[in-house]
């Protein structure tokens, strides 16, 4: 299980994250819902040690603290990210790409299992290995970011805004892929604008608002919600 | 004639590769443009010669300790300096242009030592300068062998690169650093080795131009801007490119100044590089994926 508590960030003297909580269980998924700036990026940022935190800030992972770890450490202790913008090995092949998330030791020995599974997850891949990963349409570098992530061996995965770029049907057929991660055991934290889907695929969810945890529930409570509905569902 | 110039230009651009490589190497993954890379060289041309001088052990045996002292050295320069650098930088651009001006600062600072400990006097010594024939010409062996040290250089860099998984790390490193972290690569790690196999390629090159160059201890920054050059011109981090704009380089080079003007050499350079950067400024074998 994933916890996150008392995680402030600051941007200068902007408080970009303030004081936010959360949890995440093994095989659960879990969506952060908010508007743009709000501060969704930088909660799963400051998670992953991509950006720093403010002292006081706790995040541990089955009982090992993370919050302190530089991000390669984090990653190692079983907590992986897909960023917004992906950060692929552009100029790298498919298959380079996903072996290289099989980097470390811990996941050395089992790169060919992950592998299978990120074939089992997104079939697609299979066929492309050999392509060069920045030639490929957003929808695809999606799966081979997400297959990377996965080759980690995570315990917990972070999306940050899966959907963004990609067309209706591609965000489909990407948020029906994840219900299989999760059923892995893998917990699965989502940062999203695309409510609906979101929550139709998730168990839970937390608002976001200006920085500060709002609001936390169900997903079936969360979408019947009059204040879900205004604010991110359009009426 | 020709065969004359072939092996000329050879072994000249085989120098121009080997520098190359070296550099390309430390700024792709570190993204640091190291100016006082050319310092490094000379300070092994000049380590070569005190010890040869004193021991008269074969500058090609020293090189076996000159080269890993120079990787250790900078490496050490690297974690010396990025730390507090990486640490303070907001932005990518930001450590790239400190680190920038941090290794100019360092350029001074190592012909500096040189200058104290070594005079600004032109220096030279020579060793294996035995001819070897190819065909109808002929060629000095210690020449010849810088050729075959770029060529060795080149294919174990290739290997590293392509077939290892350190090498995987670093084009990773080299590609999207952000992406590395994100599959568990410690990029700081990563840069520190990049920038350690630079030095010591650097010095390889130094050891084997002592053995027929006159050098000062000012003569650094020429290796520096031609190896710029051969790096722009072959595409950033393209090692095999380096390679082979280095050998072409050298060629151009040795050519010019067989058939047309030995004065002619530079302007030649520079025309070629001015029309390479018109036509493909992403290099010759660069690519503008992101």
């Amino acid at each position: 299980m994933l916890e996150v508590k008392a995680l402030s960030v600051r941007y200068g003297r902007h408080l970009a994250l303030e004081n936010a909580a959360l949890q995440v269980k093994s095989g659960e998924i879990v969506v952060v819902l908010g508007a743009n700036g709000a501060g969704k990026s930088t909660l799963i940022k400051a998670v992953s040690g991509l950006v720093p935190h403010a002292p006081g800030g706790r995040i541990s992972l089955e009982d090992q603290a993370l919050h302190a770890l530089p991000s390669h450490k984090i990653v190692d202790a079983g907590l992986a990210l897909v960023p917004e913008g992906r950060h692929l090995f552009s100029t790298l092949t498919v298959a380079e790409n996903l072996s290289l998330g099989a980097f470390l030791p811990r996941t050395r020995a089992a790169a060919a299992e992950s592998l299978e599974i990120v074939f089992s997850i997104f079939p697609k891949l299979k066929q492309r290995l050999t392509q060069i990963a920045g030639t490929m349409s957003g929808g695809e570098q999606q799966m081979v970011a997400i297959g990377r992530a996965l080759m980690t061996r995570p315990k917990i995965l972070l999306l940050d805004e899966p959907s963004l770029g990609l067309s209706p049907l591609l965000t489909s057929e990407l948020f029906r892929a994840l219900p299989g991660i999760a059923q892995r055991g893998i917990g699965v934290l989502i940062v999203e604008q695309n409510t609906h889907q979101s929550l139709a695929i998730s168990q839970r969810g937390y608002l976001i608002e200006k920085g500060c945890i709002v609001g936390e529930d169900s997903a079936q409570e969360l979408l019947k919600s009059p204040a879900v509905q205004k604010a991110y569902l359009g009426g | 004639m020709f065969m004359n110039a072939l092996l000329a230009g050879l072994t000249l651009g085989g120098v121009y590769a080997l520098v190359a490589m070296g550099l390309t190497i430390q700024y792709s993954v570190s993204r640091t443009m190291n100016l006082a890379y050319g310092e490094f060289l000379i300070g092994a041309a000049f380590a070569a010669y005190m010890l040869f001088g004193t021991l008269g052990i074969s500058p090609y045996l020293l090189a076996v300790v000159i080269v890993p002292v120079a990787f250790g050295l900078s490496w050490l320069v690297y974690r010396i300096m990025a730390t507090p650098l990486v640490r303070r930088a907001g932005t990518g651009m930001a450590l790239e242009i400190d680190s920038m001006l941090l290794t100019f600062g360092l350029l001074f600072a190592i012909m500096g030592i040189l200058l104290l400990v070594f005079g600004s006097n032109y220096t030279n010594y020579s060793y294996l300068a035995v001819p070897i024939r190819i065909l109808d010409a002929t060629v000095p062996a210690n020449r010849l062998l810088s050729f075959v040290a770029a060529l060795v250089v080149g294919g174990l860099g290739w290997v590293l690169l392509m077939r290892t998984r350190t090498g995987a790390a670093l084009r990773a490193v080299a590609v999207d650093p952000v992406g590395a972290r994100l599959v568990g690569i410690d990029v700081q790690w990563a840069a520190g080795l990049a920038f350690g196999l630079g030095g010591a390629v650097a010095a390889l090159c130094g050891v084997m131009v002592s053995t027929y160059l006159t050098f000062t201890a000012e003569m650094g920054v020429v290796f520096t801007m031609k190896a710029l050059i051969v790096v722009i011109m072959a595409g950033v981090g393209h090692v095999p490119g380096a390679l082979l704009a280095g050998l072409s380089l050298g060629l151009v080079e040795s050519f010019v100044a067989a058939y047309l003007d030995p004065g002619l050499t530079v302007a030649v350079i520079y025309a070629v590089f001015l029309l390479v950067l018109l036509l493909r400024p992403q290099g010759i074998f660069g690519r503008v994926v992101r």
